[in-house]
């Protein structure tokens, strides 16, 4: 039995019709119902249909149509993601193993911390990409999606985190003293990082015609690094990225996730990265407190559609009504950005996130998700 | 002044619609409105909804183009300016930065990365942009808006 034989088919003509046109509302200026509410649901999904959090990353096609599915109930985004945040290391060499409560993660690093260690590292190109298991991986999803769920498919290419992953093979440790002892080193394990990712972009806008862009700046925070080095390994990496996926004909829609603490970070982005008709920008934590809409707003509105942030620790806290308050004053606060605003959770919403907050959200939404004076 | 078309150019300038005398028009008149990269030139005019574009090398009146691309996204003010992209504006020989410069279409704005020259406020859209991710964002707009 295929996992689509688990599901009925969503709603198409009521929900499906109503949201499709919502989530193109804030891109296209053609505002309609209210402001969107992305979660960004990953096993959260498998958990509400029944499965467990291994399910979600160890069966991508039945993740993904977990997503598809459970986007109904709360009145969601009307398309599809599936993903973890360590694509291509696999091939870099990297092995990643399951866990029942995590996403895929590294046994540890490969390579000797040293500049002989990295010798031989070197990109992969999209011919070796073919062959591997990323490429072959989101192929099979998307031809899922395409034959089960035709009206959610956004094929997506994933940078994420382009330093944090590339920290994974010499170990996370190792590779921040390098910024400070070894920058040239820290700057070849990160480029050959991005370069293989623009070549998986390459590939995946080669058999969909097009590829959406999600890269973050995820290990690139304040938490770790003075603005500087966020600047320098992080959104000047996340330019060059989109810049050359673009060039391979990916894009045009992109979403740049700005996660953990950027305190003061925020401020390097805006004038280093690539902004197509079609962006998002959302930004995780202003030091211990989720990204004020005012700010994102004041940053970014000229440039690209912000995403709000409601703190995830309030997605496991049993009180819809503090999240329901939280959502309220992050939509007045951005509803009225140039560009269009989402409602947003600080990153991933947890994978035991009480229904009830996300309903909470939605609510919210729907009281106060108005464009402004719309 | 003889014009030739690379391979590359008529293959895009059948898959656009784009006719040759067109093209030619634009090099011919752009005067020194257009900018310029060592032996290569960018020329565009405005024709009827289409943004057009010359991308063209030569010289002692022997031409060669080397791309000829549109979008229908209509170019509006620049938004950000980046640094040094190589490119120089014949008008007034200032360079062209790297930059993003706001698009309208039905009804909609949006930024794009572009050349800009921001004294004189004049954007170019290269051609990998205008055959890719503009092309795309085309048919969302279309898609969407219906």
């Amino acid at each position: 039995m295929g996992y689509e034989e688990l599901f009925p088919t969503n709603d198409l003509n009521g929900w499906h019709a109503n949201a499709a046109k919502r989530f193109a509302s804030p891109f296209v200026d053609n505002y309609h119902d209210r402001i969107d509410v992305d979660p960004i649901m990953l096993s959260n999904a498998a958990v509400h249909c029944g499965f467990t959090i291994r399910d979600f990353y160890e069966k991508p096609e039945l993740g993904i149509h977990c997503v598809g599915y459970i986007a109904e109930l709360f009145d969601l985004l009307p398309v599809t993601h599936w993903f973890f945040s360590l694509p291509w290391v696999r091939e870099l060499g990297m092995t990643l193993v399951y866990k029942d409560t995590l996403p895929p993660i590294p046994t540890g690093p490969i390579y000797e911390p040293t500049a002989e260690g990295i010798e031989n590292l070197k990109p992969i190109e999209k011919e070796d990409l073919l062959k591997g298991s990323t490429i072959p991986l989101f192929y099979n999803l998307y031809d899922y999606v395409q034959k089960n769920l035709p009206h959610t498919l956004v094929p997506i290419s994933y940078g994420f985190d382009l330093v944090g992953a590339s920290a994974e093979l010499i170990g996370v440790e190792n590779f921040i003293m390098w910024t400070f002892t070894e920058p040239d080193l820290a700057h070849k394990l990160v480029d050959t990082f991005v370069e293989t990712s623009i070549n998986g972009a390459d590939a995946l806008s080669d058999k969909y015609g097009m590829a959406m862009l999600i890269v973050g700046s995820v290990l690139a925070n304040n938490d770790i690094f003075a603005d500087e080095q966020v600047e320098e390994y992080g959104a000047k990496k996340m330019g060059h990225y989109v810049d050359q996926c673009f060039r391979k004909g990916a894009g045009p829609q992109i979403f740049y996730h700005l996660c953990g603490n950027h305190e003061t970070s925020y401020k390097v982005f805006r004038n280093n990265l690539v902004w197509s008709p079609f962006t998002v920008i959302h930004v995780g934590y202003k030091g211990r407190i989720d990204f004020p809409s005012e700010l994102l707003k004041q940053e970014f509105q000229d440039v690209a559609t912000c995403m709000g942030s409601v703190d995830t620790k309030l997605m496991i806290n049993p009180n819809p009504k503090a999240v329901y308050e939280r959502s309220k004053e992050c939509l007045l606060a951005g509803r009225d950005a140039k560009k269009g605003f989402i409602l947003g959770n600080t990153c991933e919403t947890p994978p035991y996130t009480i229904p009830g907050n996300l309903l909470a959200m939605t609510r919210a939404a729907r009281d106060f998700g108005t464009y402004g004076t719309w | 002044m003889a014009i030739t078309f690379s391979d590359a150019a008529k293959k895009n300038m059948e898959v656009k619609g784009l006719k040759e005398d067109d093209i030619k028009k634009i090099i011919e008149s752009a005067g020194t409105d257009r900018i310029f990269n060592g032996e290569r030139f960018i020329a565009k005019k405005v024709i009827g909804d289409l943004t057009v574009y010359a991308d063209y090398s030569g010289k002692d009146g022997n031409i060669t183009v080397n791309g000829a691309y549109c979008h229908k996204l209509s170019i509006r003010d620049i938004v950000l300016t980046g640094e040094d992209s190589g490119w120089k504006y014949c008008k007034n020989n200032k360079p062209v930065m790297k930059g993003h410069t706001d698009l309208e279409y039905m009804g909609a704005v949006r930024s794009g990365p572009s050349l800009v020259e921001p004294e004189s406020g004049e954007s170019w859209f290269e051609e990998y942009l205008a055959n890719g991710a503009l092309t795309t964002a085309e048919g969302l707009f279309e898609q969407k808006r219906a």
